[in-house]
């Protein structure tokens, strides 16, 4: 038998527009292809498991290397636990917003799952669910080299997550430039917003990657995440559940893997206009800087 | 002054050259960051040419140490009667722990403190702040050692990087233990060498220390300080004799065997006498400014130091002292004769070079030139302008002055100029020994001392004399 | 008089009988338990962070010049810690971040630092390993270094292997262990080649601050006639000779030898603590035996590494080192009546704890208090499992995680015959009035303790030698005339 490949993919995108949802979904939708998949949630916050353990992580990697003082007494079946669809879950955990270093509680989880073989040989994917914004190096930790090399990131129709989403493209060429890690896709979790899709399209196309999939937005996914699950669980016959399925095999299938190609301030805006977001007349009443 | 006489063989061209040669062998982008800091000394410039205090260049193994090192190895660590928390991981307080030799009295862990207090910063207090920890610390500091009187936190770099908020700690802990508690964010990345450590530090006193405390005793006219003084191997107990000889009282040392409590009372004295001006002339600055305490800068290294040091002191007193120094420098001229009537047949006509932190290269030339000793070469670790404006004049003219000098750099000038004894560090010791080169550290006093005072230069003529003229330098080349 | 007036304390003076009070109390039971009670606090603490140990594994190859990517002061104090305990030159360089660099992340610092460090001293091997600034930051090292090379600032060619090191995990030995595995990593990277085999044997000595046990290991080898590469061996760079010219890299481990290692006939470690994570990448990618032996302190252990060797290496035992052996046994025999009973206090690395423990039960003497102030509840596990071999080790008490302020309440309230470990451990010994025989690292206040062996039969001698007379000594300096007598 071929050896396996395992593929290691990181979600990024701003914050709030719903990441962990459409990871857990899309991972859901790959455990119903037969795959098997590590979660790592690489947010202080600790929610990108608790669609696939139905509870939220009770303990974080963080949470017992506090209780136990030291890392090297910690093991790993106390933080890894396993959920829907035999999908094997760890959070790093990490402090409230204004505290300590949530970053190297990154750091710290991924060098512990690594050194305890969290990172099995039966294993297809691990997916990295990473904070919305990448404010120092323990957030890039996912993406430097032996880590992850592919890299979706969830946008919207709305500015500031493509506004992001460019930014976030910014820091994959300088990893790029020294590692394997690549852009494979945006993510469309739509907001609704004007000619959305195309937008998305648009915006992909600049970035020299490619839209991999437009999720439309439907309540079943809130019905769902109410109780605690994926659409991909609570609703396998639901169409959005398909959606998420037809995600995860384009995934599955996808082979676009690009160093992207970010846009300057200006050509986002210019995008915008195009698109009607931004009106071209507005451009007289933008705010101008004092001493400008 | 007199200037000094011209060394044999050294020149400013002789210098100049030796200067392009060693930079010749640094990358482009090196040796302009580095030319500005080596030069031939001009006894008579006005200011000293050769440039300080800016960032080391990385990659040349530079001997420098941090804001850390500058705060808890020179200016809180002597101080004797508190605790000082080295707090982040365990590595700066055990490195620091009893490694400077800045002697006190006292029991230790009852009155005195000479050991390591550490939060010992695991992943946790990283990733979640270490604030709680620290407070929780101070509690079972003060419950374990109650006859502390006071605690110093020195931040160490993870502690500025994630944020913690030491100072609010502090603030917190001092009135519900009530007791001090100085806060010190002297994190090792930030400033260019230990430097600015000193002065965070001074800052902190300035801020949380002086003028919180009074002596019981009224203030005399005879009243003063000593600044700067860490009594390395036991350098304080070797000065303030001979102050009190002359009839001043020695109210408080700064720091060394220092008490908390009288550094506090400080404002009252009539002077501040400064040793180590780098480290400590921030705080003689404030006191001058806001107490109108003069103050004056004092070296006891060798005879003709201490003479005119007590000479210089006596001039800011009545005549009751100035006639006491008069006597006392007349009690140990035959005494320091003796001295010199042994060692300099054995020194007389040697060179050194020399290369400590922020003072004594300048300071000690001094006591060097009582044993018969020339300096063709001096710098310092973390000396700003004024120190090299105050070393010029010490110095021959076309000898070399090197601000942190690299281990390349030095390695080059000492085999060029080839000193009888380098004075320098525990890095520098070694290389130089391999070298077949007589070697004093002159940081630590090489585990000896005192070297400050009669009672130093006693000792400071037998050490030199025994790095020099050891037998065991004949053994170096093999007959084979 | 003003409220701020009114707010400036009197100068106290402690009276003396509150001091009397507190300076018995601290000898007290009450003080010891309260002492154990603490749990933010750490006071003299037996060990220090992860990159000194990085620093030690690096010096041992040929031509490497050790690299610290992070603050400038870190690399002073792991330079003058060495200076210290060898009394040796030990040249490391650094990239001095600042501030700047806090914000920035260290890149440019690495890329300058490289570029000098390379055109300055010249080494075969730059290998890099951090302070806890670039950890915290989130540094990426991997990527940097390639970015230096591929930017020009070294040879694309130069080894530049990399650890992560924090301080705010684990301690020393953990610096050695992820330094060793990413040199031995790089250097041997395509090296291996499918039915090469050197004959060699790899010995890694682990985090071990006495170059004499270093020489040991290397005279028994040769004894044996077994060919060997020791990985990493600092015992020339850190003892080096003094003849009038200093060599910035005086010896270590061929780089050419390390590269070949992975083709060797069989890798062993002495030291199985500090090279956890090394040993476990060996296993899956060298050829060959493997072997983690016990740190072969007295005679039982040293018989079962001279074993071990006949057996992977197929020789005889040479007749030289079994007599060697009896005359230790011999000496041991002979002077088991100054050291049988007797209670010890140890502080140390796991290893050296491990090794010590091992050969006191030899002599019939109880390790009674064994404290590592880092470490893990499987060492623990192992420890009491070695303690339960032997009636000696009965009622000994294990320490973790606990410093040597813990260790003088120990030894005040529940008194021992002698304490072995480092320097370090020479205030606690004072104030308990107990003598400390200076074994571990780092030694900064005797000479040469670092060039005699403790390891293998000879090093049973030594120690025996250090404990025994110095009990004879104290008897002979502290006894009364009557008892004062010419034969001890």
């Amino acid at each position: 038998m071929a050896e396996k490949k395992l593929r290691q993919i990181a979600i990024y995108g701003k914050g709030g527009i719903g990441k962990s949802t459409t990871t857990q979904n899309t991972v859901a939708g790959l455990a119903s292809l037969g795959k098997r998949i590590l979660i790592i949630g690489c947010d202080p916050k600790a929610d990108s498991t608790r669609l696939i353990l139905h509870a939220k992580a009770q303990d974080t990697v963080m949470d017992k290397v506090r209780e136990l003082g030291t890392v090297e007494d910690l093991e790993l079946d106390d933080v890894c636990k396993r959920g829907y669809g035999e999908v094997m879950c760890v959070e790093s955990g990490g402090p409230e917003p204004g505290v300590g270093c949530a970053g190297r509680g990154v750091i710290t989880a991924i060098n512990f799952l690594e050194e305890e073989g969290a990172y099995t040989p039966d294993l297809d994917y691990v997916f990295y669910d990473v904070l919305g914004d990448v404010v120092c190096g323990g957030f890039a930790m996912p993406i430097r080299e032996n880590k992850a090399q592919e890299i979706y990131i969830v946008v919207s129709g709305e500015m500031m997550a493509m506004y992001a989403a460019n930014n976030i493209c910014k820091g994959i060429v300088k990893y790029a430039a020294s590692g394997s890690v690549r852009l494979a896709g945006l993510i469309c979790n739509s907001r609704e917003t004007d000619r959305e899709a195309d937008l998305i399209e648009a915006l992909a196309a600049r970035l020299g990657t490619q839209m991999i999939h437009f999720v439309p937005r439907d309540n079943q996914v809130q019905r769902a995440e109410l109780r605690r699950m994926t659409v991909i669980e609570y609703s396998p016959d639901h169409k959005q559940a398909a959606e998420y399925r037809t995600l995860a095999q384009k995934i599955v299938d996808n082979e676009m893997f690009v160093v992207p190609t970010p846009l300057e301030m200006e050509d986002l805006e210019d995008l915008l206009m195009e698109f009607g977001i931004m009106e071209a007349e507005d451009e007289t009443i933008v705010g101008v800087a004092e001493n400008a | 002054m007199a200037e000094r006489k011209p060394i044999k063989g050294i020149t400013i061209e002789s210098t100049e050259k030796l200067i392009a040669d060693t930079l010749a062998e640094m990358p482009e982008k090196a040796q302009k960051k580095r030319a500005p800091h080596l030069g031939a000394n001009e006894p008579g410039a006005s200011a000293c040419a050769v440039k300080s205090n800016k960032k080391v260049v990385p990659g040349v193994m530079s001997q420098r140490g941090c804001a850390y090192a500058g705060a808890k190895g020179v200016v809180w660590g002597p101080i004797r009667d508190m605790i000082h928390v080295s707090h982040g991981p365990v590595g700066c307080g055990v490195y620091s722990w009893g490694t400077r030799r800045n002697l006190m009295q006292g029991i230790p862990g009852v009155t005195s403190f000479p050991m390591d207090f550490t939060s010992d910063f695991q992943e946790r207090d990283i990733v979640y702040g270490g604030d709680l920890k620290l407070e929780k610390l101070l509690r079972e500091a003060d419950e374990l050692f109650p006859l502390n009187k006071g605690m110093s936190v020195l931040s160490e770099c993870p502690v500025g990087l994630i944020g913690d908020d030491i100072n609010a700690v502090a603030k917190k802990m001092e009135k519900e233990l009530d007791k001090l508690v100085v806060p010190c964010n002297c994190e090792g990345f930030r400033g260019v060498s230990q430097s600015l450590g000193h002065h965070i530090s001074n800052d902190s006193i300035r801020d949380h220390i002086i003028g919180k405390f009074k002596f019981k005793e009224e203030a005399g006219p005879y009243d003063i300080a000593l600044i700067g003084d860490y009594n390395i191997g036991g350098d304080v107990w070797a000065a303030k004799p001979i102050l009190e000889e002359i009839g001043l009282n020695v109210k408080s040392v700064w720091t060394g065997d220092g008490e908390v409590e009288k550094i506090g009372a400080t404002h009252s004295v009539k002077l501040n006498l400064i040793h180590c001006y780098r480290s400590m002339n921030y705080m003689c600055k404030v006191m001058e400014e806001k107490w109108n305490i003069p103050w004056l800068e004092y070296n006891f290294f060798g005879p003709t130091k201490i003479e005119e040091s007590l000479r210089a002191i006596g001039e800011l007193f009545d005549d009751k002292i100035r006639k006491n120094v008069e006597k006392v420098i007349k009690k140990y001229k035959p005494v320091m004769k003796e001295v010199t009537d042994e060692y300099k047949p054995r020194l007389e006509g040697k060179t050194a070079m020399l290369f400590v932190g922020g003072l004594r290269p300048r300071h000690t030339i001094g006591a060097y030139e009582d044993l018969g000793i020339q300096i063709t070469g001096a710098g310092y670790e973390f000396a700003h302008q004024d120190d090299y404006d105050r070393t010029a004049p010490e110095m021959a003219k076309g000898t070399l002055i090197y601000d942190d000098v690299s281990e390349f750099e030095l390695e080059k000038f000492v085999e060029e100029l080839k000193p009888d004894l380098v004075g320098s560090g525990i890095k520098e010791k070694y290389v130089f020994q391999k070298a077949g080169i007589p070697f004093r550290q002159m940081h630590s006093w090489d585990y000896s001392g005192p070297y400050h005072g009669y009672e130093g230069f006693k000792i400071f003529a037998r050490d030199i004399d025994m790095a020099i003229n050891s037998p065991t330098w004949d053994l170096v080349k093999s007959p084979f | 008089m003003s409220a701020a007036e009114a707010a400036v304390k009197f100068v106290t003076e402690t009276p003396p009988e509150e001091i009397e009070r507190v300076k018995e109390w601290i000898n007290s039971e009450e003080y010891k338990e309260k002492n154990f009670e603490r749990t933010a606090l750490v006071v003299n603490p037996a060990h220090a962070c992860q990159p000194l140990g990085a620093q030690m594994v690096a010096t041992g190859f040929e031509g490497a010049l050790p690299f610290i990517h992070g603050s400038q002061g870190c690399a002073s104090y792991f330079r003058s810690t060495f200076s210290r305990h060898y009394r040796e030159p030990a040249a490391a360089t650094c990239d001095a971040m600042t501030e700047d660099g806090a914000v920035f992340g260290g890149q440019n610092n690495l890329f300058e630092g490289l570029e000098n460090a390379y055109a300055l001293y010249k080494p075969k091997m730059i290998p890099i390993f951090t302070t806890c600034m670039p950890e915290v930051i989130g540094d990426d090292l991997n990527a940097y270094t390639k970015n230096a090379k591929a930017q020009g600032f070294i040879p694309e060619d130069l080894p530049t292997p990399y650890a992560n090191t924090p301080s705010f995990n684990g301690s020393h030995i953990h610096g050695y262990d992820a330094m060793l595995r990413s040199i031995l990593q790089t250097l041997t990277e395509g090296q291996k080649v499918e039915g090469k085999c050197t004959g060699k044997l790899n010995i890694i000595p682990g985090f071990d601050g006495n170059v004499g046990n270093l020489r040991e290991y290397k005279r028994i080898l040769d004894l044996m006639g077994i060919p060997y590469t020791m990985l990493a061996d600092v015992s020339d760079v850190f003892d080096s000779g003094c003849d009038g010219e200093y060599k910035l890299y005086p010896g270590g481990t061929k780089m050419e030898d390390a590269a070949e290692s992975i083709n060797g006939k069989a890798t062993i470690s002495m030291q199985k603590y500090s090279t956890v994570t090394t040993m476990k990448w060996i296993e899956s990618e060298y050829d060959g035996e493997k072997a983690i032996l016990p740190l072969p302190f007295g005679v039982k252990k040293t018989d079962e590494m001279l074993m071990k060797l006949a057996e992977l290496f197929d020789k005889p035992i040479p007749a030289e080192l079994k007599a060697e052996r009896a005359r230790a046994v011999d000496a041991m025999t002979d002077a088991q009546q100054y050291l049988h009973g007797r209670k010890f206090a140890i502080a140390g690395d796991p290893d050296y704890l491990l090794g010590i423990v091992t050969f006191l039960l030899e002599m019939g003497a109880r390790p009674w208090h064994i404290l590592c102030s880092r470490s893990t509840k499987k060492f623990q596990k192992e420890m009491q499992a070695l303690l339960d071999t032997s009636v000696f080790g009965e009622g000994c008490s294990i320490y973790i995680n606990k410093d040597l302020w813990h260790m003088r309440s120990l030894l005040v309230t529940d008194p021992v015959d002698g304490i072995i470990g480092d320097t370090h451990a020479k205030w606690a010994a004072r104030d308990a009035k107990i003598p400390l025989f200076r074994i571990g690292f780092p030694i900064i206040d005797r000479v040469n303790l670092h060039r005699t062996p403790v390891v293998g039969y000879n090093g049973a001698i030594s120690m025996l030698s250090m404990l025994a007379n110095k009990f004879l000594d104290i008897k002979d300096e502290t006894c009364d005339d009557q008892w004062f007598e010419m034969m001890r």
